[in-house]
């Protein structure tokens, strides 16, 4: 008898293992598929791209749409049209580069604080062009590439010139993105030690008057 | 004896099989969360991967319709001095707004990734962020950069920098990662005073030592940038 019994508990154990082994092998191939896909970025992540590449992709087609206009009025209208062309775009890139007054919808945002740093500002600003913000100044001093934004001794200078508290901050763009944004800057900071007070308004004219003066190219060349 | 061992074996039969509808409830169970993360995830995947390349495309597109104009409006200005003039005054305007590609002597600033450790940042203090390379490219213009470029992606004044967990996402381009490049054109001499200065670009020095985080800068004599390929629309800035 216990000679017949030996291979039947043999078989019984090697199905047992086997059953274990194929749950635990699937088990930890889909732990692991799950685990793979999701290296480096986490679903909520993704969520956030795709919309911010929406917003991008619409921006796209809005300058794709308006370039073919500009190729049609030019293939059309010849000297005269180009003219016009050459004209609107010289302004549009003025304002752009911060060279001309400008004015539009936006919103005013305030600042009073001590021991604020450049780099501060810096978050700030950069803030708010992530939020769609055309134009910029700060304490009536336009800001841009190309303008030194400093820490000094005594505090902050802007193309030179030290901005002194409060900070007001304009910024020229679409009033609800920009409103959204500054919303949140201002709740960031008033839970900030170094800030006593930090408001926001919209406006539906912020007038910039500030400009940046040109400078010439030294050492780049057009290719 | 044989009646028993009959009886025995069917017993172990019914066992078996009602441990095997248990083990494969419990598997089935155990698996559905699973494999629905991953198949909502890849779903995700795809969405970016599809609008990355929607992305790529119109800013193909973009740079080809500028080249366009550009040839449309140098036709033009062959046939008018008033044409000619205007169009040298919008090549420097487009030069300076990061329309054109342009060259010159400059630096090159390499940033890569260092070896995670625990820190307070989430565990991700080792990873190159939007802020170091927004910190970077504000740090050079400073120092009188006349163009920059972070992989590929010319700044223009209009640029903004975001991006989460070693995302940096530039304007309306699709996200990067390290290793990051940024190219800048200007004073070679000055650009390497300040990117060599121990006081500047702190918070990258900090994480260079504790992370091993790269921040290499090398000058260049002749670097080539490209040109801007996304929007620059102002739809709410008006002239006074």
């Amino acid at each position: 008898m216990p000679s017949r019994r030996r291979p039947d508990r043999a078989i019984e154990i090697w199905l047992i293992a086997l059953l274990v082994a194929l749950v635990a092998t699937v088990q930890i191939r889909s732990q692991a598929e799950v685990e793979k896909s999701l290296v480096g970025t986490d679903s909520t992540t993704l969520a956030f791209l795709i919309d911010d590449l929406h917003r991008a992709n619409d921006a796209l087609s809005a300058e794709t749409a308006d370039l073919m206009q500009r190729k049609a009025a030019l293939q059309s209208g010849g000297s005269p049209a180009a003219d016009q062309e050459l004209t609107a775009e010289a302004n549009r890139l003025r304002a752009i580069e911060g060279l001309v007054p400008v004015h539009g919808p936006g919103i005013v945002m305030v600042v009073e604080a001590s021991g604020l740093q450049a780099l501060d500002l810096q978050d700030a600003l950069n803030n708010l062009a992530v939020a769609g913000a055309e134009a910029i100044a700060i304490n009536d001093h336009r800001v841009g590439m190309g303008v030194a934004i400093v820490q000094v001794s005594g505090g902050v200078t802007v193309d030179g010139e030290q901005i002194m508290p409060p900070w007001t901050i304009s910024a020229i763009g679409d009033a609800n993105r920009l409103a959204e944004a500054a919303d949140l800057m201002t709740q960031q900071m008033r839970a900030d030690r170094r800030v006593r007070q930090a408001s926001y308004r919209v406006e539906a004219v912020v007038d910039i008057r500030a400009v940046i003066t040109a400078r010439p190219f030294v050492y780049a060349n057009s290719s | 004896m044989a009646r028993n061992r009959i009886l025995g074996v069917v017993g172990l039969a019914a066992v078996a099989l009602a441990t095997g509808f248990l083990l494969a409830g419990q598997v089935k169970a155990q698996l559905l969360t699973p494999s629905n993360e991953v198949g909502r995830y890849q779903a995700l995947v795809r969405s970016v991967q599809d609008l990355e390349k929607t992305n790529e495309a119109s800013r193909a597109k973009i740079a080809a319709l500028r080249a366009e104009i550009d040839a449309l409006e140098g036709a033009a200005a062959q046939q008018s001095a008033t044409t000619r003039e205007l169009q040298n005054q919008v090549a420097d305007l487009r030069a300076h707004a990061g329309l054109t590609a342009v060259h010159g002597p400059g630096v090159e600033i390499d940033l890569g990734n260092g070896t995670p450790a625990p820190d307070q940042a989430g565990g991700i203090g080792y990873l190159i962020n939007y802020q170091d390379v927004q910190d970077v490219v504000n740090l050079v213009f400073a120092r009188g950069a006349e163009g920059v470029s972070v992989s590929g992606r010319r700044i223009t004044p209009l640029s903004a920098f975001s991006g989460s967990a070693g995302q940096v996402v530039i304007d309306q381009g699709p996200p990067l990662t390290a290793p990051i490049k940024v190219l800048v054109i200007g004073d070679r001499n000055r650009l390497l005073a300040a990117l060599d200065d121990p006081a500047s670009l702190l918070d990258l020095r900090t994480r260079q030592v504790r992370f091993q985080i790269a921040l290499t800068v090398a000058g260049i004599p002749d670097l080539k940038l490209p040109a801007y390929d996304s929007s620059l629309q102002i739809p709410h800035v008006s002239t006074s």
